[in-house]
């Protein structure tokens, strides 16, 4: 009874504030203009069929195009639409319900009522979450319409997107309550939440940079150390065969450079470490907002072996044109070294993504709480 | 039987300032039971005490039966908050809705006396109105309704009649009488010594963190019965050692004997001595107020 009474008037609390009208508003905006998306046997087809932008990979019925379309919408609208425009427009929305929840006048009533200091605090925590999670709501129904429409596939995964960006929201959300329950300040909640969620950020962003450079310097040394091995040992033969053959020299100079280059980047690696490791430990207790997000993405993944984010960096090409290439070459090293780091996220659990970050905002949150326990109002 | 039955009651804020010093109170049953004292005394300390709003740093004794801090004896409480801010977002009966929700009052019941004490405290018509709407004497006419919504066995009042115009204090009066007919006990924190002292059964007087006089209006202002006989012209010699207190023209003799007032009357008018009025008096207890703080003030005046 109790639970309901706090959900239905956060619905109320939420509906008597214009910018939750003005978040849905441009949520549908972006919906519809999603949805003018289109494909013909021709490609595709955009402004709901002014205009058309022919191709022979993307068109109706083709794999790719399911794959820019679900990419689309998991790499742009989720990333930037859900994970950052419309979380700081829903902060901005619920930074003051707990410093107004707490506010003097209004919490005598509400902790005079026959229901017990934590339990009110988590009940009102939860209910806070309603702002976000109606939103992502209508936002996959409308995305949900507009693929079924448009490619013909009802895929229900979309509203995976509902409890990944609410969990996403809530690691930030804890901190804005315990900001506010502290301070009793919605402006000082917003403000010091957006400082933690820069921080994190940057912390991510830093982390990925090291691991990318780290991975790169790793992949180097062993492909260099496997083209190595073999050529020491076509060398071997190519002395057994002719010992004064002239290619000899050559090779043995390449392989030196080789050692070299492999000495250079165990070197850059090991300085790598020094700064990826505590970084990397740091993070473990953090919330994982990037990789949270990404879930997403691991879970429309396309069969079509399309690729959104390649395909943005410039790097479509075929299997056969990959394969050509020798694992030595600088982007055949780059392939590899994407590979790895796409497979270390992907093969990272359910429990480590969100379990962790789950943990995190439970301590916030139970720091929040004993606040509002002990707090004499 | 007593609905609140505590005793030395202590609140220290951070270990320095001391907002209660072992205060004891007894509401009974089926009572109106006044709370009065300056501002900074410690009233709605002891009274969000009592509604687990503040912890105690010490405290004994029971609220319904239970110990004070035990939360589902707030079932059987309704409360107004002195400084009360409802949801603005809501309407009249949103309001009386949210609130009876959370004291676990079933859905059906709730709707049912949420429109009855709207009607009772003269909201209807605003039923669907939103709070942020109302005038200061309407919000607090709805919080009287809130902290009824629950058919509490005992109403706390913090400022029940603050802002609300002179007719409407009459209503919230009649209103506190009826609940009183029903049984229910009522427990008021004003500073208007009038209101009080026409509606309560008990008083207790608070100063500085202190309980300094608990009872009755009758109990207390007993010994403050005296007889006040204004005369024309000088009084006599006598008069000085006869009458406890002599202001020009006018005498005073403290306590009821009328008996040895009428002997004093009849040599009065043996001297000559006319007698312009003799009215009995009792102190007010806005009197006894006054001399509640200043005996805290000044210890060792006349209590």
């Amino acid at each position: 009874m109790t639970f309901k009474a706090l959900l239905i008037d956060a619905y109320r609390q939420l509906s008597a504030a214009k910018l939750f009208w003005l978040t849905l508003g441009l949520s549908i905006l972006v919906v519809v203009t999603f949805g003018s998306m289109s494909f013909n046997e021709e490609g595709m087809t955009i402004f709901y069929g002014l205009g058309t932008i022919e191709s022979d990979m993307i068109y109706e019925g083709s794999p790719w195009a399911r794959g820019l379309y679900i990419g689309i919408f998991s790499n742009f609208l989720v990333t930037i639409w859900l994970s950052w425009i419309a979380t700081v427009l829903a902060l901005i929305s619920t930074c003051t319900i707990f410093p107004e929840f707490v506010k003097s006048g209004a919490i005598e009533l509400t902790l005079s009522k026959p229901i017990s200091r934590v339990k009110l605090f988590l009940m009102k925590y939860a209910v806070s979450l309603l702002f976000v999670l109606l939103q992502v709501l209508v936002f996959c129904i409308g995305i949900f319409i507009c693929v079924g429409l448009r490619i013909g596939e009802w895929n229900w995964a979309i509203f995976g997107a509902v409890p990944v960006v609410t969990v996403f929201y809530s690691y930030l959300f804890a901190v804005c309550v315990l900001v506010g329950m502290i301070t009793r300040s919605g402006i000082a909640s917003l403000l010091i939440t957006g400082v933690f969620w820069m921080l994190l950020w940057t912390a991510q962003t830093a982390e990925l940079a090291l691991n990318r450079f780290s991975v790169d310097e790793r992949v180097t040394i062993e492909s260099f150390e496997t083209s190595v091995l073999e050529q020491e040992a076509e060398l071997e033969t190519l002395r057994a065969k002719s010992p004064d053959d002239f290619r000899i020299e050559k090779r043995q100079e390449r392989i030196d450079d080789m050692k070299e280059d492999i000495a250079s980047a165990k070197d850059t690696f090991d300085k790598l470490m020094v700064w990826h490791e505590p970084v990397q430990i740091a993070l473990i207790y953090l919330p994982k907002t990037g990789q949270t997000i990404g879930l997403l993405d691991r879970w429309l993944k396309d069969d079509s072996g399309f690729d959104i984010q390649a395909m943005m960096r410039g790097d479509m090409r075929s299997v056969e044109e990959l394969e050509e290439f020798d694992n030595t070459t600088r982007f055949a090293r780059e392939r590899e070294a994407s590979k790895r780091i796409h497979d270390d996220y992907s093969s990272r659990s359910l429990w480590y993504v969100v379990g962790t970050s789950l943990l995190f905002e439970g301590v916030i949150l139970g720091l929040g709480a004993w606040f509002f326990c002990r707090r004499d109002f | 039987m007593a609905v609140i039955d505590i005793h030395d009651v202590e609140k220290t804020y951070k270990g320095k300032i001391h907002a209660l010093r072992g205060v004891s109170l007894e509401v009974h049953d089926g009572e109106i039971f006044g709370l009065l004292g300056p501002n900074g005394a410690g009233k709605s300390t002891l009274v969000k005490i009592l509604m687990t709003v503040i912890h105690a740093s010490k405290a004994s004794g029971t609220f319904l039966g239970q110990p004070i801090g035990h939360r589902p004896t707030l079932r059987q409480v309704g409360y107004l908050p002195e400084h009360h801010r409802f949801p603005q977002y809501l309407t009249a009966i949103q309001v009386l809705q949210y609130y009876g929700a959370l004291s676990k009052v079933p859905k059906a019941i709730r709707t049912k006396r949420a429109y009855e004490l709207l009607e009772r405290l003269g909201l209807t018509g605003w039923e669907k109105k939103r709070v942020s709407t109302f005038s200061k004497g309407m919000l607090q006419r709805l919080g009287i309704a809130i902290a009824l919504i629950n058919d509490p066995t005992i109403v706390v009042l913090d400022e029940p009649t603050d802002g609300v115009d002179p007719v409407g204090r009459r209503e919230i009066r009649d209103l506190l009488a009826e609940l009183k007919s029903e049984g229910k006990a009522v427990f008021l924190n004003s500073h208007l010594l009038s209101e009080l002292e026409m509606v309560c059964d008990r008083v207790a007087i608070m100063v500085k963190g202190q309980m300094t006089m608990q009872g009755t209006i009758d109990e207390l202002t007993r010994d403050s019965t005296r007889f006040e006989v204004h005369i024309v012209g000088q009084p006599p010699e006598w008069a000085n050692e006869a009458f406890d207190d002599v202001r020009d023209s006018m005498l005073i003799k403290h306590g009821d004997n009328t008996e040895e007032l009428q002997s004093l009357i009849d040599k009065l008018r043996r001297d000559n001595i006319s007698i312009g009025a003799i009215e009995p008096k009792r102190e007010s207890l806005e009197d006894l107020f006054m001399r509640a703080v200043d005996h805290i003030d000044n210890p060792g005046s006349v209590r």
